[in-house]
């Protein structure tokens, strides 16, 4: 009699367990039944014929149970906030497509064009002064909120004072703070003022807006809108689909809108499964289990291709490629050029690409490769190429020489041919590292290795991160400008780490010449002349070996067959969500 | 026992005082949270020391750990960065009930981020445990009853094997043949990833056949370890003179393996489960992280990688508690289940 209590106390915790946790969000359930799908015609599709709630916590959506077209994609990362001001998260920023809105988006040749806006401001449509210091956007007459409210320019407006505020503990305030003032003179027309001319305006501004009817009601009532459930839940939102539901650790949903004013996209709810397994993410995809999967380890690229997957990549900015220490506390080979370019030369990067990508990249010759279809890298730059018995010959003539015959090159005075190298602790750039130090232990250079976790890695100079003290001499990472623009303020000298400016990123050194070019770029307005300048900043880094580019960090995604309409932009990936279609 | 539970618990508050101090400097050193803010680059320096200065991060530790043990509520921070603290805090502190907001989803309680992800663990976590020691007795009490025979060598040879797999070893196999190879042969199939099929819902039947993988990855391990254990506590019960006695006395086998020897074999399983309890409160990290299953394990890594304090002393401080609790009820069930133990 004891035992069957127990016994049914058991199976009865673990029946209520299951029943609890298939009820523990306070969100919609999805068409709850045990019917498989069947095969989704657009006829039969019914559509949601309410719009989303405004408030944090979202409604049942009414949606027919099994003829709904699901797009399920696997998410590697989960994202921090759907609020862009408030994640930095690649995989977060991304989703804006899906839900929010830019006022001008790119396609897949990476070009913009207007979404909110008329038309995207220039100095021949008179949206750009003369003196680059005022820009002004007319904005479409028919985009709304998801709520059926209008954009208006208050909302731009309203998301600048939101944006600059010191109550809100934003990611960014870049590029907000270049300005003087954001101005509404009617609800259709917005004027952004400057205080100097600042160049990557395009690329920058208006990537998100915030509901000003959803959030000023919150920053009156908090004085922050930091806990405003909108950021974790943006029942309102301006693009084809709305946000749904989102259960940490495991899903995020998003369906259809009714009042997208450019229509309504082909599928019906697009489910992001959050799967942080690389190994995992493959299998899922091969099992049919996942639609679409990103940055697939490339070791399993020809299984996913055997089964059926596409792989695509767009270029979405990003290099991997060394940067190079030349601050007084350098040792004294690595701030020698020669050094420098026989490094460059010592470096097989074409086996590096082939044996551990797969052959998948190709060789970035310049930070600003990603950006070449624009015109910003010039013609008359000479590649490196694997010449190991050049580099031997670049170091002799520097005075670097072998004279104790242990294998590694000394100076005059026997300072040994010794360079640190540090990168964080992703498995392919310590793939490379070995690589590396094996090349170049060839021609008589001893490279010392180390590697750190990112958050050590990038820490801070009080915090004595190596390459904000100037531990390492070469460091490794990818990384891009502020893509699309060409702009990056890396090597500002102002940016160097120091007691007194303990968050400074410019590890690799002062060059008064370089800070110049970019101080001048950044103020120059003119595209042709800027374009020029651009083209000098990335002859004179690539000459001078300040940056060693190893590949093309480009975005993967791993694509259904199932999928129709599947395009991908480097920098609004999903711009073309509309299109997208099941099979 | 009253006063013997009383004092038992007094003692703990000193002892999660020094833990909490102890993991609070050990996180704060672990890397910095601003540092690229999840994203692929470096953190801008402008943003850096604007968040630095809002999130607290700017103050020195020990300011920082009393503001989580306490709150700040009674004194005034700097927002803006003008050098004069003109803001009145808002935090409450640990010892009020509020364990800080989420460096990461900033503005998101923390206690809040980790139960919501805590049904979702002891959903696994129970169950597998539940299932360990089932198979564990039952497979260690007939592995030792049938010492050195063909069922004995064989099943002591699977435990071995069994214990010596990485556990990502097995999800990743398991996961492959059962989901992948078995769909591709046309044969029922398990689900890989996650809960629930997002084209069905998310119903208990959903939810249930996507606990199988995990669970099983997470049982054959364990019950292999737990099986030897039993094995050899049942070997060493069933020789001593009391069993032999009661045999004498007349008594059934089956009564004297389960009411005797059973029952003081598993007397040491109470401490090992007792020691288990905290552990389901943590999750299992790999086959939470492989098997995409919303658990504390997942988040406890996912929050610890990104240096977010609030949320991992959060959990560490909930999983200390466990085991101090813990600790206490193995010791008053031994007592409970060993008349000879008496606590004064």
């Amino acid at each position: 009699m004891k035992r069957q209590w127990i016994f049914s106390f058991v199976v009865s915790v673990m029946i209520a367990s299951l029943v609890l946790a298939a009820c523990v969000p306070a969100t919609p359930a999805p068409p709850a039944t045990e019917e498989v799908a069947q095969p989704t015609t657009e006829e039969q599709i019914v559509q949601p014929t309410e719009a989303p709630s405004v408030q944090p916590t979202a409604e049942p959506t009414a949606v027919p149970p099994a003829e709904r077209k699901v797009a399920t994609f696997a998410w590697t990362q989960e994202p921090d906030s759907l609020n862009t001001w408030y994640s930095d998260m690649w995989f977060a920023d991304i989703l804006q497509q899906i839900w929010s809105c830019w006022a001008w988006q790119y396609d897949d040749q990476n070009l913009p064009y207007p979404h909110l806006v008329t038309e995207i401001p220039s100095m021949e449509n008179g949206g750009v002064s003369e003196d680059g210091l005022t820009i002004t956007m007319h904005l479409r007459d028919d985009i709304v909120w998801s709520d059926g409210t209008p954009i208006t320019s208050a909302d731009f407006v309203f998301t600048y004072d939101m944006v600059m505020n010191e109550a809100n503990a934003v990611s960014s305030q870049y590029p907000y703070d270049y300005l003087e003032s954001v101005e509404a003179p009617d609800d259709r027309t917005i004027v952004m003022t400057f205080a100097e001319p600042f160049a990557p305006w395009e690329s920058a501004f208006w990537q998100g807006l915030f509901p000003k009817h959803v959030l000023e009601p919150v920053f009156e009532a908090d004085g922050t809108i930091d806990q405003a459930d909108w950021n974790l839940a943006p029942t309102v939102g301006c693009g084809p689909f709305v946000f749904s539901d989102w259960e940490s650790g495991s899903f995020m949903r998003f369906v259809k809108s009714d009042n997208y004013w450019l229509g309504q996209p082909n599928l019906d709810e697009i489910f992001f499964q959050f799967v942080p397994d690389d190994a995992a993410q493959t299998a899922a995809l091969m099992a049919g289990d996942a639609d679409l999967g990103t940055f697939p380890p490339l070791s399993d690229v020809p299984a996913l291709e055997d089964a059926g997957l596409k792989i695509i990549t767009q270029n979405g900015g990003y290099s991997e490629g060394w940067f190079f220490n030349f601050r007084d506390m350098a040792s004294p080979a690595i701030k020698d050029l020669n050094v420098r370019r026989a490094i460059a030369m010592a470096i097989d990067r074409e086996a590096i690409i082939q044996d551990l990508l797969l052959g998948l990249t190709k060789p970035a010759e310049t930070f600003w490769d990603a950006l070449a279809a624009y015109g910003y890298v010039p013609p008359d730059i000479v590649p490196w190429t694997y010449d190991p018995e050049e580099a031997k010959r670049v170091l002799e003539e520097a005075g670097w020489v072998d004279t104790d015959g242990d294998g590694i090159r000394e100076d005059a005075n026997g300072n040994k041919l010794t360079i640190t190298h540090g990168t964080t602790i992703r498995e392919i750039r310590q793939d490379i590292q070995a690589v590396a130090q094996q090349q170049l232990g060839e021609v008589g250079i001893d490279l010392q290795i180390t590697s750190n976790d990112s958050d050590i890695f990038f820490g801070s100079y009080a915090d004595g991160a190596p390459p904000a003290v100037g531990d390492l001499d070469i460091m490794e990472w990818s990384d891009s400008t502020y893509f699309p623009d060409p702009d990056t303020d890396y090597w500002l000298c102002s940016q160097i780490p120091s007691d007194e400016n303990p968050y400074g990123y410019n590890y690799f050194g002062c060059d008064e010449q370089l800070d110049a070019l970019f101080q001048q770029q950044l103020v120059t307005i003119d595209s042709a002349a800027r374009t020029k300048i651009i083209q000098q900043i990335t002859k004179y880094t690539h000459d001078q070996v300040y940056w060693y580019g190893l590949y093309v960090d480009a975005d993967y995604w791993i694509v259904s067959e199932h999928l129709t309409g599947v395009k991908f932009s480097g920098v609004t990936p999903f711009y073309n969500i509309m299109e997208w279609d099941m099979q | 026992m009253t006063k013997y539970i009383i004092r038992r618990l007094l003692q703990a508050i000193p002892l999660l005082f020094i833990i909490s101090l102890v993991l609070f400097v050990l996180m704060r050193n672990t890397g910095d949270p601003l540092a690229t803010m999840g994203g692929r680059r470096a953190t801008r320096p402008e943003d850096r020391a604007r968040l630095a200065r809002q999130l607290g991060l700017d103050q020195p530790i020990y300011k920082q750990y009393i503001y989580w043990l306490i709150g700040n509520d009674w004194t005034k921070i700097d927002l803006n960065g003008d050098g004069i603290a003109e803001t009145q805090g808002t935090r409450q502190g640990v010892l009020r009930g509020e364990f800080g907001f989420s460096l990461l989803s900033r503005g998101k309680p923390a206690l809040d981020i980790i139960m919501e992800r805590l049904p979702n663990t002891l959903l696994l976590m129970i169950p597998a445990e539940v299932i360990v020691l089932l198979v564990s007795l039952a497979v260690g009490v007939y592995s030792a009853l049938r010492q050195y025979t063909w069922w004995d060598h064989f099943i002591t040879a699977g435990s071995f094997i069994g214990y010596s797999m990485p556990i990502f070893f097995v999800a990743l196999l398991s996961m492959y043949i059962f989901s992948v190879d078995f769909k591709r042969w046309g044969l029922p199939y398990l689900p890989t990833v996650g809960m629930f099929d997002p084209q069905i819902g998310k119903t208990p039947s959903q939810v249930a056949l996507h606990m199988v993988l995990p669970i099983f990855s997470m049982t054959v391990i364990t019950a292999a370890g737990y099986s030897r254990f039993v094995r050899s506590q049942m070997l060493e019960v069933i020789s001593e003179d009391y069993i032999r006695t009661a045999h004498a006395k007349g008594l059934p086998y089956r009564m004297v393996i389960t009411g005797h020897a059973l029952k003081n074999a598993a007397l040491p399983l109470v401490t090992i489960v007792g020691l288990d309890v905290p552990l389901l409160l943590g999750g299992a990290v790999v086959t939470e992280s492989i098997f995409a299953w919303p658990g504390m394990g997942r988040l406890f890594i996912d929050h610890l990688s990104r240096s977010d304090t609030p949320v991992v002393m959060g959990i560490l401080m909930i999983i200390s508690v466990a085991v101090v609790l813990s600790q206490l009820l193995t010791d008053i069930i031994y007592g409970w289940l060993d008349p000879r133990i008496r606590y004064n």
